[in-house]
């Protein structure tokens, strides 16, 4: 990631504008790539997008919760995604909550049954037939996600997940109701291209919630 | 930084979040903890924070970073214990509504500490913070739609590639850009009382502990806010809590 720096002379390096302007158009250039990728995603992932839109408005419509989670990074991007669907800045407050936001639940689970089950076991404790179930992963082959988006189809919750690079299992799986696919092998791209699908969908739900076909009051 | 979707760049946020890095990574080759807090969204706090101590490139060093949780107006209270002088402070979101955040960014400096305010709207008046990362945003989905994101994936990435520049990372921002550096010089440091005494007090000053005299200043309260010069206060800046 540092091969357009110029050469540098280890410990004796004095030249600090010199390597401000080179992080400035290394802040630029990234800026650019991750807009870029914005862009093509919105296009390659369209019709999944709209697709996960529908299911999901319909399911809120009827009463349904969202649940949210992910790991590291990815674990507080899906407590935004949460934030947004139930503390939004305009429109409808809709039910949702991340599954990692509750410490003794998530350590408990992770001591007594194991971190590949924190996520899966509380969707049984908690959830029903017409809720949502969404993870956010990078690679797409985060074990715990797996789990809980299989144990989500298994209960009738809506499975719906999002992966970078080529999907990996997350795309490859049957138990996913809807895949959103961010092609791209930087984590950091990634992440930011899914907090803007993210957005993208939380704004498509609340307008077909205002649409005639389940319009809520 | 424009909307998403169109042709764009970062314009002057590309040099902030240089100089801003370059700062953090001395900061850190100098041994600082990151300390981030972020009241509305808890969350960006904490993605911060795991950033710099696990991060997603092999072979990059994990750096000592937390993410505190306090909700509201409470983080001076948990941050005073833990910020030590040379550390920096990062917090996220915010405005004149956000009195907490104003609040400990006050402070830091009384407590040594660099401070990095980040956000999205109304951007803070200047010099509120050492440092401000700030985007333009009508929407207030800055903060959801991987802009902010963005900025803090940029601040890691930017201060590991200093870390590569060894040379550079000796010297600490805090006293280079400007010819008058009232962190340093003694003409006026900001303390914060710990305990009020009589004719004095006990407060708390980027250089440490110390006992001054209060005479000129008047009756002093635990938490007020003092500029300190030559052992004596001259001047109350703010009341306590």
């Amino acid at each position: 990631m540092t091969d357009f720096l110029y050469p540098f002379i280890e410990g004796d390096e004095r030249d600090g504008p010199s390597l401000l302007a080179d992080l400035s158009r290394s802040a630029e250039a990234k800026a650019g790539e991750s807009m870029q990728l914005r862009a093509a995603t919105r296009t390659d992932a369209s019709a999944d997008l709209a697709a996960a839109v529908e299911a999901m408005a319909e399911r809120f419509a009827r009463g349904g919760r969202l649940f949210t989670f992910g790991n590291g990074g990815s674990a507080t991007d899906a407590a935004g995604v949460a934030a947004l669907f139930v503390s939004p800045p305009t429109g409808r407050v809709l039910p949702a909550r991340s599954l990692a936001a509750d410490e003794a639940v998530l350590t408990a689970l992770g001591n007594d049954v194991g971190f590949d089950l924190v996520f899966a076991r509380q969707l049984i404790a908690a959830a029903r037939p017409g809720d949502m179930a969404l993870a956010l992963s990078t690679s797409g082959n985060s074990e715990n996600l797996l789990i809980a988006l299989a144990e989500a189809r298994r209960r009738g919750v809506l499975a719906v997940g999002s992966a970078g690079y080529d999907g990996g299992r997350m795309a490859a799986s049957g138990d996913l109701d809807h895949c959103i696919v961010v092609r791209s092998d930087s984590v950091h791209r990634i992440q930011e291209t899914q907090a803007a699908v993210m957005v993208d969908l939380w704004r498509g739900v609340q307008q077909a919630l205002d649409g005639p076909e389940l319009g809520v009051t | 930084m424009a909307e998403p979707g169109a042709t764009q760049t970062l314009g002057s946020l590309a040099s902030d979040l240089a100089s801003t890095s370059l700062a953090m990574a001395r900061r850190f080759a100098a041994g600082a903890t990151l300390w981030c807090w972020s009241p509305e969204h808890p969350e960006h706090a904490q993605h911060v924070a795991v950033e710099f101590v696990h991060p997603v490139i092999v072979g990059k060093r994990a750096l000592p970073a937390v993410a505190i949780a306090t909700p509201g107006d409470g983080g001076a209270d948990q941050l005073r214990p833990l910020v030590a002088s040379g550390d920096v402070v990062l917090v996220g979101g915010g405005g004149a509504a956000a009195a907490g955040v104003s609040d400990v960014l006050r402070r830091a400096p009384a407590w040594g500490a660099t401070t990095v305010w980040m956000g999205a709207g109304g951007r803070p008046p200047a010099g509120a913070a050492d440092h401000v990362l700030w985007l333009a945003d009508e929407t207030e989905l800055a903060v959801h739609d991987g802009r902010l994101v963005l900025l803090y994936h940029l601040l890691w990435e930017l201060t590991h590639v200093c870390f590569e520049h060894p040379g550079l990372l000796g010297a600490d921002g805090a006293c280079e850009e400007a010819t008058t550096c009232i962190t340093c010089s003694d003409e006026g440091r900001l303390a914060e009382v710990l305990a009020p005494a009589s004719d004095g007090a006990t407060v708390r000053t980027a250089a440490g502990i110390e006992d001054i005299d209060t005479t000129m200043v008047g009756d002093v309260h635990r938490g007020d806010l003092l500029l300190v010069h030559a052992g004596t206060a001259i001047t109350l800046v703010e009341g306590g809590p």
